[in-house]
């Protein structure tokens, strides 16, 4: 049996590896995109799963709970917080990225990163 | 009076929702700007000193009647000492800080009143969404909230930039989000790192943690969690490698725009270098990679800035350059120079926003900003070429203008440090910086005009004069008294370290 | 080589390299000033690996001189590495964090 923990944490960092080969490697703008994402949610995956505990309970103190057996097999709260609060900004990063690629696909015709986004300064 | 330091925050961000619900209704959005704008300065000024904790949730240890009846393991141990909420802390640094912030904003948001016949709510949502944005990073003691107001800070950049005229705008947006996206996460996985080792995000208790010993600060995790977070803090003010975008960005907005972007950009560098200084200062190689990273940017930017023919790239490449002088400071790392350093941050948020706006206004009558067809100036506007000149001879550092001040404090530092280097250094780029700065002024106001340079005959509008003037003013203020902020500083920096 | 000859050839590449624009005293004078800053600087800052070792700077400084001389107009090269172009971008934004990252970690780890 795979331990959960350790498997999310590699699946996480895979997500990340994944998504910056996508960022650099391939041309077109849409795929760039997918991958920024992957990247985005590595990084919330990575962080969900240090609040991971193997039968661990919801962290609410009920009454007639010891609190050391509390302390004991709680998860721990605050990563969700912080990650609901990550995803909400990465779904806006998300989401004005792809209206820029919007546009620029009506502007140039094409989705090709190197001609749309190449030294177009001289 | 310290209920009023969420209002700093709370404020831009409410005024921010109600302009752009607003949107197309022009006086109301105007007459709201403004009000909302002119008021934003006087509320750090009226503020007291303090903290302030979300939801009321002070350390336990401030709160004698719970913590005697909780369990003995967490009274007595370190976990009474944590923060529970997000709190806000106040002193003189974000005092003074603000104060001139909310001054360039203030500024930047009356000339676009000015300057555009129709504005639309979304324009000054975007404004106000950055200010407000970066008020919370700098007041933040919780670095995954000033992740948070990052991220927002930068949405709102994007937006200032997607506002303007420029052709390039749509790519160099997608560029900064491009690479942003990168930038981003690894920050957050880097705070992800702290918070597996810590378990708060909160900085006064990472730093509590470590000086007690609880957690190992050479453990792979801690290391890790610093390359992460500093590749993030690069990314966020724009060092090598992430230097050319961020001209580009500068050079893509509109005049007021740029004056905004850079201002929130020299303050989303003070509060993420404080905080990386307070975190990881302890290990060995921080100050060098600091300092490799700020000469590298300085280097750089102030030689592309020299070769560059668009009037707006080179003042971003100037204003990036400026930014290695902050780094440096925070890069020697004695009180002195981190004294300095706050205080070169100050300058350069004043007087890059002056010359954005300033030279904004080439811009704006003769519709091309590349120096070599622009010629002549002078004579249609002398008066904010003067002020422009002045506020370049600020930038470069000459006395007794208050440039001058800051480098002369950084030189000094860096000499008490055994860093002579870099006080060679630093003069070097500034002599380099004062050449460039009367390249382009040589270029678009000195020069003979050229035959086929149109220049439009209005007049230059009454409020750029004034913002020109307010921030002229500033410059000159803080240049013969120093001693008005720069005794802030080093309070707070005593507090720091 | 005559070190003279060597900085009069590069002036004349100068000429070349940015022959699309129009040439200018300002443009010439500038790129040579960029030129001289960007070898100055660094070998002033390579002073500071004093602090490391002080043969080895040494050894550094005679070599770094050297070889930025050789390879005279640097500046050009250098726009050309730093224009606006997101391929140039992203390759150094990558290599930057893969060094600082294994730099720190495996360097401080042994």
């Amino acid at each position: 049996m795979i331990d959960t923990q350790l498997a999310a944490l590699l699946c996480s960092g895979s997500f990340i590896l994944i998504g910056l080969y996508a960022a650099i490697f391939l041309d077109n703008i849409i795929k760039k995109i997918i991958g920024l994402s992957f990247i985005e949610e590595g990084a919330n995956l990575f962080l969900i799963t240090l609040a991971y505990k193997a039968d661990g309970i919801v962290p609410i103190f009920l009454p007639g709970m010891s609190p050391d057996w509390f302390m004991a097999n709680s998860a721990y709260p605050l990563p969700h917080a912080l990650v609901l609060t990550s995803i909400v900004i990465g779904a806006c990063t998300l989401a004005v990225t792809l209206a820029i690629a919007m546009v620029l696909y009506k502007k140039h015709g094409s989705l090709s990163a190197s001609k749309i986004l190449g030294d177009n300064h001289e | 009076m310290n209920e009023l330091i969420p209002l700093m925050v709370i404020i831009p961000i409410t005024a921010a929702i109600i302009l752009n619900a607003l949107g197309g209704k022009n006086s109301a959005v105007k007459t709201l700007s403004f009000v909302v704008a002119i008021v934003l300065p006087l509320i750090p000024i009226i503020s007291n000193y303090g903290f302030h904790y979300f939801g009321g949730h002070s350390p336990l240890i401030d709160n004698g009647n719970l913590l005697s009846s909780l369990p003995s393991f967490i009274s007595n141990g370190s976990l009474s000492t944590f923060h529970i909420g997000i709190s806000y802390s106040f002193e003189g640094l974000q005092k003074i800080l603000l104060f001139f912030l909310f001054i360039v904003g203030f500024l930047a948001i009356f000339t676009t009143i000015n300057e555009r016949k129709r504005i639309s709510g979304q324009y000054m949502f975007l404004m106000f969404m950055g200010l407000g944005s970066v008020t919370a990073m700098l007041l933040s003691d919780d670095i995954f909230h000033m992740y948070i107001f990052f991220e927002i800070a930068i949405i709102s950049q994007v937006g200032i930039i997607l506002s303007s005229n420029d052709e390039q705008k749509y790519e160099t947006a997608m560029k900064y989000m491009i690479l942003g996206s990168i930038g981003g996460p690894i920050l957050l996985t880097g705070i992800g790192f702290l918070l597996a080792l810590v378990g708060s995000v909160n900085i006064t208790d990472i730093t509590y943690v470590i000086k007690n010993g609880i957690i190992d600060p050479y453990s792979p995790v801690f290391l890790f969690s610093f390359g992460l977070i500093f590749f993030g803090w690069i990314y966020s003010v724009g060092l090598p490698p992430f230097h050319t975008i961020k001209s580009a960005v500068y050079s893509k907005a509109t005049p007021s725009g740029s004056a905004l972007l850079q201002a929130l950009s020299v303050v989303i560098f003070i509060s993420f270098g404080l905080a990386i200084l307070r975190i990881y200062s302890h290990l060995p190689f921080v100050h060098e990679v600091i300092i490799f990273f700020s000469l590298a940017g300085m280097i750089l930017s102030i030689t592309m800035a020299l070769i560059e023919t668009d009037l707006r790239r080179i003042i971003g490449f100037l204003a990036v350059g400026e930014l290695g002088y902050i780094g440096l400071g925070f890069g020697i790392g004695t009180n002195l120079s981190i004294t300095a350093a706050l205080f070169q941050g100050l300058n350069e948020l004043i007087i890059t926003a002056l010359l954005f706006i300033g030279f904004g206004v080439i811009l704006q009558l003769t519709k091309t900003s590349d120096i070599t067809k622009l010629g002549g100036l002078i004579e249609d506007n002398p008066k904010i070429s003067i002020m422009v000149l002045l506020g370049g001879f600020a930038m470069a550092g000459v006395p007794p203008l208050n440039g001058f001040q800051s480098k002369l404090m950084l030189i000094q530092s860096a000499l008490k440090a055994n860093f002579p280097e870099l006080a060679i250094i630093m003069i070097l780029v500034s002599i380099v910086t004062f050449m460039t700065f009367i390249k382009i002024f040589h270029a678009a106001y000195l020069k003979p005009k050229p035959n086929n340079l149109t220049v439009e005959k209005s007049l230059v509008p009454r409020s750029t004069i004034f913002a020109v003037g307010v921030l002229l003013i500033i410059c000159i203020v803080l240049g013969l008294i120093p001693d008005l902020v720069v005794k802030e500083f080093s309070v707070f920096v005593g507090g720091l370290i | 080589m005559d070190i003279y000859i060597l900085i009069h050839n590069s002036v004349q590449k100068f000429k070349d390299k940015i022959k699309k624009d129009t040439i200018t005293n300002e443009n010439v004078s500038s790129a040579m000033a960029a030129e001289l800053t960007i070898i100055s600087t660094i070998l002033i800052s390579s002073i500071m690996l004093r602090h490391v070792n002080v043969l080895l700077t040494v050894l550094i400084i005679l070599g770094l001189g050297l070889f930025l001389i050789t390879n005279m107009p640097l500046i050009s090269k250098l726009k050309k590495e730093q224009d606006d172009s997101l391929n140039k971008m992203m390759f150094y934004v990558i290599l930057t964090l893969a060094i600082l990252v294994s730099a720190i970690y495996w360097g401080v780890l042994k």
